[in-house]
């Protein structure tokens, strides 16, 4: 629990925000509330929230707006909170900036976790000054580019080896198709690229190889039309 | 036939039969003088021999009708007068008696002409009658038996033309509203339709009026250019309303139809209008039906949706009511038993809403797919792992391998079409009915997946009717109904939004089996190992 951070709530329909705003509120959190984009960016200029939960249908204006408002200055966690069926709006605010979403309707339980994660991963980059990407099992030593699970070591082709080490570099976090596709093949990915989710695929399978107890089972979670998530904690 | 022909070609005004008219007359009449001449000579000594000229009245008559025999009769009067009657070569009588037996004569003479010719004539009509008969028999018969008039009006023209005197005929449809008038159906279909300077259209007036020939000039045409055929032309209508016109060139150089081909084209526009208002009729009728099941289905789902509805949202009051109520000291236990029927109440709705949502989507056609190269293995996974909770206890068996060549789908619509079928899995086939998942690859470049579950099934009639709105619910009332049914009507939407296919089976499990096909992309390529560190490299070695 992350006592004491200042969230930001942008939403317009007011049931919806005092609710949110009363459970953050009795989690320890201090909850500055804003109904349009303009609201937003007063609060932002004045009170430099630690995160901000950003609903993207404002009524003055397109949410993405307070996105890139707050990019051009800081690396505040954004987590969008948006309607179902607008995958295509997810990913252009994920790409603009935002960290994360959660689709409404959601439960308070969950929101709360996802706030916590993206307040704890901003808190520091995941790889160590040594660096080594640790995440549970699986150890990815950057500067020698080999991936371990246990002893075992992944056979990997560059590919799934970049794959991997842009995945776990930011853990939870949402990974669009289109930023894995520039990490991975730059910007010249035009063919193979359509081939992301089979690439993914035999990753996963390779994973799973070096895994017989399945402990990194469920590492990489699939958004279906947006993209990737490398499961925060992993079982065990 | 034949001869039908042979008479017709007589009784066209031309100078041909004319002359041939002229030519029997003579030939009749000197052979029945020269009879004549022979039987009141001296040797046989007849004194009266008329009679003879009745045979070739007679004759003249049934060959060539009632003009010509009455020229027949006149003429034999005429010659017997001139050559056997005192004086002779004049046409003075100088016995009274024999002047009326002249006159009787000429009139038994024309009584026997016009006798003959009429049953002649009587004979031709009626025969002619019957030949049209035939035609127009033909022509309703096909108009009643054809499927619509786009089909039988070809056929019917095509008999109008070996039947009528026609080059060539066609059906011009009026199209109020819609622009110009549009040809149906053409005897010539493809070569343009002839330009002709002149039109004859038939007049029909109600009523005992006969229906007649007006000949006009077409507006536009140079009135000097007067070559080229005439246009026939026959209005169609039905009921008062206009339908269009029949239309035709004439074979020969007519400059009009006959009457046979009159009858002809008039009776087959009538009927053609008929069966074209009939067709007009039925397909306004056909669409007025399909919109009146539209709006029932309309009214149908939207019953259905506001019973679904409301029944979660009175749980929602009724327990927001119990812990706002201040007269009812609320525990926390109760309040959290509140709260949790709340929360899943609100659940039911969300999926409600979702179902809708994505069923007008379908139906609206907004549903736009995104097509990528998909692992098949990757999505069932997902899907099974997710839902396992509501599948309970029970054998779940996942054959989709991962060698399968990738599926071309949208991620989003390929996790909503699994997420539906596994989860009527688990609401229609309750734990511990069996679940098994298959894929294989299809020879037409397609890949097959298997739903299979071991649940109670459906009847044949019940699976016909499951992809359809409501399909897998009985009434649209029933109160313990897990679901509005809407599931698999998404899924075969969603199928086909990406060029696929969704089917229901029995299963060889017992319960229901559903079938998916997919579109397979090209496998991806394959990625060499290279391994660029020093340790890397000694480990691969």
């Amino acid at each position: 629990m992350s006592g004491g951070a200042h969230v930001l709530l942008v939403e317009d329909d007011p049931a919806v925000r005092r609710g949110l705003a009363a459970n953050l509120a009795a989690h320890g959190y201090v909850v500055s509330e804003a109904e349009d984009v303009a609201g937003a960016v007063r609060h932002w200029d004045t009170m430099r929230p630690d995160v901000i939960l950003l609903d993207l249908g404002l009524p003055d204006a397109d949410g993405s707006t307070v996105i890139r408002r707050v990019r051009r200055e800081a690396t505040t966690p954004i987590l969008i909170l948006s309607a179902r069926g607008d995958e295509t709006d997810k990913v252009a605010a994920l790409d603009a900036g935002a960290d994360d979403y959660v689709t409404k309707p959601f439960g308070l339980a969950e929101l709360r976790s996802r706030v916590a994660a993206v307040l704890r991963r901003a808190a520091g980059p995941s790889a160590d000054p040594s660096g080594t990407i640790r995440h549970g099992p699986l150890t990815i030593d950057v500067t020698r580019r080999i991936a371990t699970v246990g002893d075992e070591v992944l056979e990997l082709t560059p590919r799934e080896y970049e794959l991997l080490r842009t995945m776990l570099a930011q853990p939870g976090r949402v990974l669009t198709k289109g930023r894995l596709l520039r990490a991975v093949w730059g910007t010249a990915y035009a063919d193979e690229g359509h081939y992301l989710h089979v690439y993914v695929s035999r990753l996963r399978r390779k994973l799973a190889a070096a895994d017989p107890d399945g402990v990194i089972r469920d590492l990489i979670i699939a958004e279906p039309g947006v993209g990737y998530r490398i499961a925060e904690r992993p079982a065990g | 036939m034949n001869l039908r022909h042979v008479r017709e070609e007589f009784r066209r005004p031309t100078g041909r039969r004319l002359a041939i008219s002229l030519a029997v007359v003579a030939g009749a009449m000197v052979a029945a003088t020269a009879v004549v001449a022979v039987l009141e000579s001296a040797s046989v000594g007849l004194a009266d021999a008329s009679p003879v000229y009745f045979v070739a009245i007679v004759l003249v008559g049934s060959l060539l009708g009632t003009w010509p025999a009455i020229a027949t009769a006149l003429a034999a009067f005429v010659v017997y007068d001139l050559l056997f009657t005192q004086p002779r070569f004049t046409l003075v009588v100088d016995d009274p008696r024999e002047w009326l037996d002249l006159v009787v004569f000429l009139v038994i003479a024309v009584v026997v002409g016009r006798l003959a010719a009429l049953g002649t004539e009587r004979a031709a009509e009626a025969s002619r009658r019957a030949a049209e008969s035939t035609d127009l028999f033909a022509i309703s018969r096909i108009l009643a038996t054809a499927p619509d008039v786009e089909e039988a009006a070809p056929v019917v023209l095509r008999r109008l033309v070996e039947a009528g005197e026609l080059e060539r005929a066609w059906i011009v449809r009026d199209r109020p509203g819609t622009g110009g008038p549009r040809t149906i159906a053409d005897t010539d279909g493809g070569s343009p339709v002839p330009n002709a300077s002149i039109v004859v259209s038939l007049v029909r007036a109600p009523g005992e009026v006969p229906a007649h020939w007006v000949r006009a000039h077409e507006p536009g045409h140079d009135p000097g250019r007067r070559r080229g055929r005439p246009l026939v032309r026959v209005r169609m209508e039905a009921d008062g309303v206009a339908i269009g016109a029949l239309k035709a060139t004439l074979a020969g150089d007519r400059r009009e139809p006959d009457r046979t081909t009159t009858r002809l084209l008039s009776l087959a526009a009538d009927q053609l209008a008929l069966a074209i208002r009939r067709d007009d009729l039925r397909r306004e009728a056909t669409e007025a039906e399909i919109a009146r099941r539209a709006d029932a289905l309309k009214s149908a789902l939207l019953d259905a949706v506001s019973h679904d509805l409301r029944t979660p949202l009175a749980s929602i009051r009724a327990a927001a009511g119990s812990l706002t109520d201040p007269e009812i000291a609320v525990d926390a236990d109760a309040a959290r038993t509140a709260a949790s029927a709340i929360d899943a109440e609100a659940d039911r709705l969300d999926r409600l809403v979702r179902e809708v949502l994505d069923l007008s989507r379908i139906e609206g056609g907004s549903l736009r797919a995104t097509l990528e190269p998909l692992v098949l293995a990757d999505a069932v996974g997902a899907v099974v792992d997710r839902l396992r909770g509501a599948l309970g206890e029970r054998p779940i068996r996942l054959e989709v391998p991962h060698d399968l060549p990738p599926v071309r789908a949208d991620a989003v619509l390929l996790d909503a079409i699994l997420s539906n079928v596994v989860d009527n899995v688990a609401r229609h086939a309750p734990a511990p009915a069996a679940l098994t998942i298959a894929a294989a690859a299809t020879p037409d470049g397609r890949v097959s997946l298997t739903v299979d579950d071991g649940g109670p099934g459906l009847s044949d009639a019940a699976r016909g009717r499951l992809f359809t709105k409501f399909g897998a619910v009985g009434g649209s009332t029933a109160t313990s109904r897990p679901g509005l049914g809407l599931g698999l009507a998404i899924v075969r939407g969603m199928a086909e939004a990406m060029g696929g296919t969704a089917i229901a089976d029995r299963s060889p499990l017992g319960g229901l089996r559903i079938e998916l096909s997919l579109p397979a992309a090209a496998p991806a390529p394959e990625e060499a190992f290279a391994r660029p560190t020093g340790s890397a490299a000694a480990r691969s070695r």
